[in-house]
This record gives structure tokens, sequence and C-alpha cells, in this order.
């Protein structure tokens, strides 16, 4: 029977915990409404973009906005399960000409369109041309 | 039941053979309740009749339902958590640079040799300097098989295929990748394709 009970105040004790972590009630609502799921865990880190990246059992992310790809390259191995170790612990690679990360700007006025990067090897005739 | 009446009379020899289409076998034992039997016993009777006025077999089913509710879920919870990758996967393409920045790709066009589904286009020039560097280096990602000959076959690791694969697009024309793009992509993953090639060293 006291193993009933203790369970119980143990599921009691993580539903406030994750209720306290999430910012009470209205902010678990609003937490649900945007990940569609509840759950504590401690964080392990923030990235410049303003994601945070926590670990209870899994490895989660909390987006600051809402994109699968905004996850930049030092986080994306931690939190694929490349390796345990996030850039907190043991740091990426940083050369001065690395870049920052985008997200998949597909649908916006900022995708990518390709463009020839060489000059074209054919001269076409232009009909509305001066002779000179 | 007709059948199980028939099967009854088979078993025991007392139809002839003829009279039916199959054959039946007679040397097995039924080691479960024959379910869907008639009750034999007054108690049984009354047993199945309690089971459907009370509606257990529903109650119990809506048990199972209720238990599968607090189990913890097999799937994730994409995009917040994501799948386990192998340092090995092959996403985006991206061109690498060498630490000082200077672009790898010395236009050999090995992998656009080896490249089964010739999805990549080199135009190469020297440059001023006199080293030779590509000028056009397309790669039709929507021809690519995503197959890594191309990353094999390059001699100084130039042309990688990447960790990444959020790079759909809503339009076809947005997969053409360009030389531009590439070396961008190379820009913003070296981070990831570093770790994922320090994994993996030991067995390349």
């Amino acid at each position: 029977m006291a193993k009933y009970i203790t369970g119980a105040l143990d599921k009691l004790k993580v539903t406030f915990d994750i209720l306290k972590q999430n910012g009470g009630i209205r902010g678990s609502l609003y937490q649900l409404f945007r990940t569609d799921e509840l759950k504590n865990g401690t964080v392990v880190g923030t990235d410049k973009y303003g994601n945070t990246y926590y670990e209870n059992n899994r490895y989660f992310v909390v987006f600051l906005d809402y994109d699968g790809s905004q996850v930049p390259a030092e986080w994306y191995g931690w939190l694929h399960y490349k390796t345990d170790l996030p850039p907190t612990v043991k740091p990426s690679v940083k050369y001065k000409w690395m870049v920052d990360h985008t997200e998949n700007k597909s649908g916006t006025s900022e995708a990518y369109m390709p463009f020839s990067t060489t000059k074209s090897k054919i001269q076409a005739w232009d009909p509305n041309a001066r002779k000179e | 039941m007709a059948s199980s009446r028939l099967l009854h009379l088979a078993r025991n020899g007392l139809l002839p053979k003829s009279s039916l289409n199959m054959q039946f076998r007679t040397a097995y034992k039924i080691v479960t309740d024959e379910l869907g039997s008639d009750p034999k016993t007054n108690q049984e009777v009354m047993d199945r009749a309690g089971d459907h006025i009370l509606l257990t077999e529903i109650f119990r089913g809506f048990g199972v339902t209720l238990a599968h509710f607090f189990k913890e879920p097999a799937t994730i919870n994409y995009p917040f958590e994501k799948g386990p990758l192998s340092p090995r996967f092959r996403g985006e393409h991206a061109l690498r640079r060498y630490p000082s920045g200077e672009e790898r790709c010395i236009a050999c066009k090995l992998c656009e040799a080896i490249c089964p589904a010739q999805a990549i286009t080199i135009e190469a020039e020297p440059r001023a300097d006199g080293s030779r560097r590509t000028t056009r280096y397309d790669i039709d990602m929507t021809k690519c098989i995503y197959c890594g000959f191309c990353q094999e076959a390059c001699p100084v690791d130039a042309i990688v295929e990447g960790p990444n694969f959020e790079f759909s697009t809503e339009t076809h024309e947005e997969l053409l990748y360009n030389k531009e793009k590439l070396l961008n992509n190379g820009d913003k993953w070296e981070a990831e394709i570093a770790a994922s090639l320090q994994a993996d060293h030991l067995y390349r």
C-alpha cells in the first residue's frame, strides 16, 4: 500500500515540477499549445539564436521560433544523438570564415534562387540591338 | 454450429470420406478453449449472459485505451526532439574550405565523372594566381540520389554530403544548387561536418 502512495506522490511532484518549470499554469498552457507536449528537463545550454536545449531521458530543444531547420551546426550533432558531449562541454571548431546559421528560407523572399556563376559560352543574337 | 458438428462426425468416422470435398486431419489436439463454442453448462450460460449484459468486455477495452494514454509515447515530438543520426549520414551537399579559408575544390572533376545520376556540372579555369579552380559547380539536387560517391571520389575532401536533411523547398529551381550555395552550406555546417569526419576517421 505504501508503495502506491509514494508512487502517486512522486507523480504529483513531477506534475508540479513540470508546471513550475514551464512558468505556472498560464505558461504551461502556452507551452502545451506551442509544443504539443509538457515536460521538464535540465537546461544543457542555449545557442546564440535563443534556442534552449534540455535533457531529461531524451535530448530536446525549445525553439525561440518554430522551425526544425533552426538548429545550428554546433548543437546539431548533440540533438541528433551523434555525441553525448554538447558544445558547452566540447566546443566545436571555429574559423573566421564560418557564417551564421540560417533556417530553411524556402517560400520566403529570401529563398535561394540559382544563378550562373560563370559567363555564358554563347552570344545570342539580340534582334533589338542597334547596328553600328 | 453445423460445421463443427460435421467435423465431429468426420473425426469419428461416421461420415463417408467421399461425402466431403476436403480431407480432415485427425491427428491433432486442441490446446485452447474453443472460442465461440456454445456454452455447455447452466453456469457457463449465466456467466456469458452476465458478461453481455454488464458490457464487461467493452469496459476492459476502455481500460486498455486508458492505460496507453498514460504510457510514454513511442514517437518523438519533432521538431523539438530529433531522431538519432549517424556520422556517415548523407544529407545536403556542401563544399568545404581549408582552415585558411581557401576553397578545397581543385576542379579535378572526379565527382562529376563518378556521379551515377550525372547531377554534377563543373567548369574550370585557372585563376589569376595560377591555381586551378571551378568557375561553375552545379548540383541538381533533384537528380542526386544521395549515394555519396562524390564525397568518396573527392581527393581533397571538398565535396561532402553534410548532416542536414531539412532543406526541402517549395519550388524545383531552389534545389538547383550552384557553387555559391554549396560553399555557403560548407561555411554554415563546417562545425558539424568536421565533427562527423572526426567521429568516423578511424574507419575511412
